[in-house]
């Protein structure tokens, strides 16, 4: 009896915290998003989101920025994450750390200067606004996605490699069939790191593209700042709807793949 | 020709890593069609790296690997007819079980001979082995560990068998997948086998164990493979279910008619499943046989005391057919010199307990264990211990008399290369215990990476031992036991008196016998007479220790 009751009072502060951080808020942006500026309900955000193309236009840039982000991260990522996790570098966390330290440096200040570097090279956000933005993406979210590759690659079951080699895999066919399926929930996790993240961003387009390229995220801040407020949280709770709906889809994923390994041990 | 039912060949092969340690020493052996064989040993014998090698995921660095009298020494794993059941299985947790079993038959590509419209063969050079003799010949190259005739000649061996197969056209293949109905019935095939028919559809991380275990074996038999290969596939399984899946396996193996090679450091699994034993040290072979000879006719010291319990004492060939051990001068059926040196193993099983007095000698019962279908029982004879196990019950404390007869004292060469202490023991001071007297020794050794923490034996995982009481083997080499004139002087760890001494060309080698008659056998430039008390000296470094039970018995 005693011992329940204090685990309920331990609960408390974080009951507090979550009811004040995330209850309220997603409750406040529904509020907004259903009433209009007199605080009488309607659907009029609703209405307007989807009626305007300019708004449906950012929408689709920018999932097609997160896909192709997500896309270059893991091609990228992956071989580094590979061989950072291989023999000869497994005891040298100073290379891998050497990958994962631009997450140490300030965030706006680092997006400075790549636009400064870019611009050197003759990639200016004026000139090539898109090219700017999808190298500063991919940039920014490299290390987010080596460091879950890297720590399954460490996990990799090598006699689960010797036993796809002993049943006749040949190199590619190893790689196919027995590393890259037992990686899987590091992509997994490696992809939910950057996709949504990339939506939202903020600071990446509007530095790089020297304001030409208006992301999600960008366009909900307009809102907000416009005083928009109505329509700027109905663009947040699409937002929210699409983090569950990929939330949903690579759930079955990791879970299964997790349960497997468990039992195996 | 005469190896023609051979299926596979070791020819010296050796294995060194690239730390420079040597983990099979200059292996020769070969396995019949349709053999049983087991490689024994403790771990780190080599047992595992040789099986390895024969699977292809480890290449020998010397000599070479025949399978079918062809040499497959640097075929990779994937072009071997042969199938490996793993340790921890390493089933793929993606797919369930029927895709587990069906893995490599889906990769496997049957080659169909390439005919033109009028039926005759069409012949086109054969890529594929250009390619893997061009991959032999740059594994050659970087081969450290020849000597640069051995390289040349096996170069120019490859050199000319590439010549060959670039000038001359050969029967072309084209490869064809087997069809989803073939794979069906080979896989329900190997369900029934491993009795496991109503699981295809289960997720591998709903399997038990034992299943597991089943699927690994169905993976590796479905695909036919010339040889079997086990790497202690039970050793994650209850005692049990082990002694179950023995049987089985056995009988399998008998069924299929497929060549099987184990591997395990289980010395009754060896006994009980294989046609052939490989009783492996060190990565040398310390002798094969079939389990019978090897559990009767141990060959040395090391496979008497790692193949069932045994009584191992010195002894000296007393006269013909006679040997003398525990004080008394037993009759026996091995010929030996007189006055050879020998060890003497007697089963515990093998010696008779009768009254007092009316056995060939007397001893008092120190303990007494029940082991279930007899006793055991350790006798004092003298100062030696003897171990006996008989079904009929005795007491503790009760004078009792031994026999034993003429066959079942075995005989064997005394190997001296080495003196073996089979009964020392580690002390509080981390001291090995030989003879009942402490001599300083490494203890790290025991403990892989081992180093002193706080005065804790600490190994490379952290984890931290305790080996106070720990029984130990330990091995001293020849040239490595001093002889100390002054028994005095405190370097004389040990004082004892030379039995015997021979001379061998530019040395003396003798025996040092202490008042509980255990023997150090040394070398020695200075000439001693019979019968010197002399005293002994052993620097910590020189002995070799190894324990008798595992590591992890001593974890803290």
């Amino acid at each position: 009896m005693k011992f329940s009751l204090q685990r309920k009072q331990l609960c408390i502060p974080y009951f507090l915290f979550l009811i004040l951080f995330v209850v309220l808020p997603i409750l406040f942006i529904v509020f907004y998003a259903f009433t209009d500026k007199n605080g009488y309900f309607t659907f009029n955000a609703v209405v307007d989101f989807f009626t305007s193309t300019n708004k449906i236009n950012v929408l689709i840039q920018s999932l097609l920025f997160s896909v192709l982000n997500t896309i270059i991260c893991l091609v990228i990522g992956y071989p580094i994450a590979y061989i950072l996790a291989s023999k000869e570098f497994k005891t040298n966390y100073i290379i891998v750390m050497l990958f994962v330290m631009p997450m140490w440096i300030n965030f706006v200040l680092r997006t400075g200067a790549t636009r400064d570097v870019l611009t050197r090279l003759n990639i200016s956000g004026g000139e090539h606004p898109y090219l700017a933005t999808m190298i500063g993406l991919v940039y920014n979210y490299l290390p987010f996605v080596i460091l879950p590759l890297y720590s399954t690659m460490l996990k990799l079951d090598k006699s689960q490699i010797e036993a796809s080699m002993d049943l006749g895999c040949n190199r590619f066919q190893v790689f196919t069939k027995s590393i890259f399926p037992q990686s899987i929930p590091g992509v997994v996790s490696a992809a939910q790191m950057v996709f949504m993240p990339t939506m939202s961003s903020y600071v990446i387009p509007e530095i790089l593209s020297e304001g030409k390229i208006v992301l999600f995220g960008n366009s909900i801040y307009i809102g907000f700042s416009n005083n928009q407020w109505n329509s700027a949280s109905f663009m947040a709770i699409i937002m929210l709807v699409i983090v569950g709906i990929s939330m949903l889809i690579t759930r079955n994923f990791t879970e299964k793949e997790e349960g497997g390994r468990a039992s195996r041990w | 020709m005469e190896n023609k039912n051979y299926i596979i060949e070791l020819k010296n092969v050796s294995k060194i890593f690239e730390d420079e340690t040597i983990a099979v020493d200059n292996f020769s052996f070969y396995v019949r069609k349709g053999e049983f064989v087991t490689f024994l040993g403790p771990s780190g014998c080599g047992k595992s790296t040789t099986l390895r090698m024969i699977a292809g995921f480890d290449f020998p660095s010397k000599g070479e690997i025949l399978l079918n009298n062809k040499d497959i020494s640097n075929l990779p794993p994937n072009k071997r007819p042969i199938n490996m059941v793993f340790q921890r299985y390493a089933l793929f947790p993606h797919l369930d079980v029927y895709d587990n079993i069906a893995f490599g038959l889906k990769l496997k590509r049957i080659p169909v001979p390439l005919k033109d419209e009028n039926g005759n063969p069409i012949l086109k050079l054969d890529k594929n082995k250009i390619k893997e003799l061009k991959r032999e010949i740059s594994l050659t190259k970087k081969n450290k560990h020849l000597s640069s005739e051995e390289k040349e000649t096996k170069l120019n061996e490859l050199e000319e068998a590439l010549k060959v197969a670039k000038e001359n056209e050969v029967q072309a293949y084209k490869y064809k997948k087997l069809s989803v109905r073939e794979i069906d019935e080979k896989v329900a095939r190997a369900l029934k086998i491993v009795d496991l028919e109503a699981l295809e559809d289960r997720d591998i991380s709903t399997l038990s164990g034992g299943q597991q275990q089943r699927v690994a074996i169905a993976r590796a038999i479905v695909n036919e493979p010339e040889i079997l290969l086990l790497d202690e596939p039970l050793g994650a399984l209850d005692l049990k279910m082990r002694k179950d899946m023995q049987l089985e396996l056995k009988e399998m193996h008998t069924k299929l008619g497929i060549t099987f090679i184990y591997v395990t450091h289980d010395q009754e699994e060896a006994l009980t499943m294989s046609d052939t034993i490989v009783v492996m040290k060190d990565g040398v072979i310390q002798q094969i046989g079939k389990p019978k000879d090897i559990y009767d006719e141990p060959k040395n010291a090391f496979v008497a005391d790692f193949i069932g319990e045994s009584n191992i004492y010195n002894a000296t060939m007393i006269k013909e057919k006679k040997v003398r051990f525990l004080d008394y001068n037993f009759p026996c059926v091995d010929e030996f010199q007189v006055n050879e040196k020998v060890d003497v193993v007697v089963r515990p099983e093998d010696i008779l307990i009768k009254n007092k007095g009316e056995g060939m000698i007397n001893g008092v019962i120190q303990s007494k264990i029940f082991k279930g279908v007899n006793y055991q029982y350790i006798v004092l004879v003298g100062k030696n211990e003897v171990m006996v196990k008989t079904t009929k019950e005795y007491n503790e404390k009760e004078e009792v008399g031994l026999e034993i007869e003429p066959e079942s004292i075995h005989i064997m060469k005394k190997d001296f290369t080495t003196n073996i202490y089979t009964d020392a023991w580690i002390n509080k001071e981390n001291e090995v215990m030989i003879d009942e007297k402490p001599f300083k020794c490494n203890i790290l050794q025991l403990v892989e990476g081992g180093k002193f923490v706080d005065g804790e034996i600490v190994d490379k995982k952290n984890k931290k031992y305790d080996f106070n009481d720990a029984d130990v083997v330990a091995e001293v080499a020849l040239d490595k036991i001093e002889i100390i004139d002054d028994i005095e002087s405190e370097d004389a760890l040990i004082v004892g008196e030379i039995v015997d001494s021979v001379y061998k060309g530019d040395h003396y080698q003798y025996i040092i016998r202490t008042d509980s008659e255990e023997d150090f056998v040394c070398v020695s430039n200075y000439s001693y007479n019979l019968f010197d008390k002399v005293g002994i000296n052993i620097k910590p470094e020189d002995i070799k220790l190894r324990l008798k039970k595992e590591v992890n018995n001593y974890e803290i």
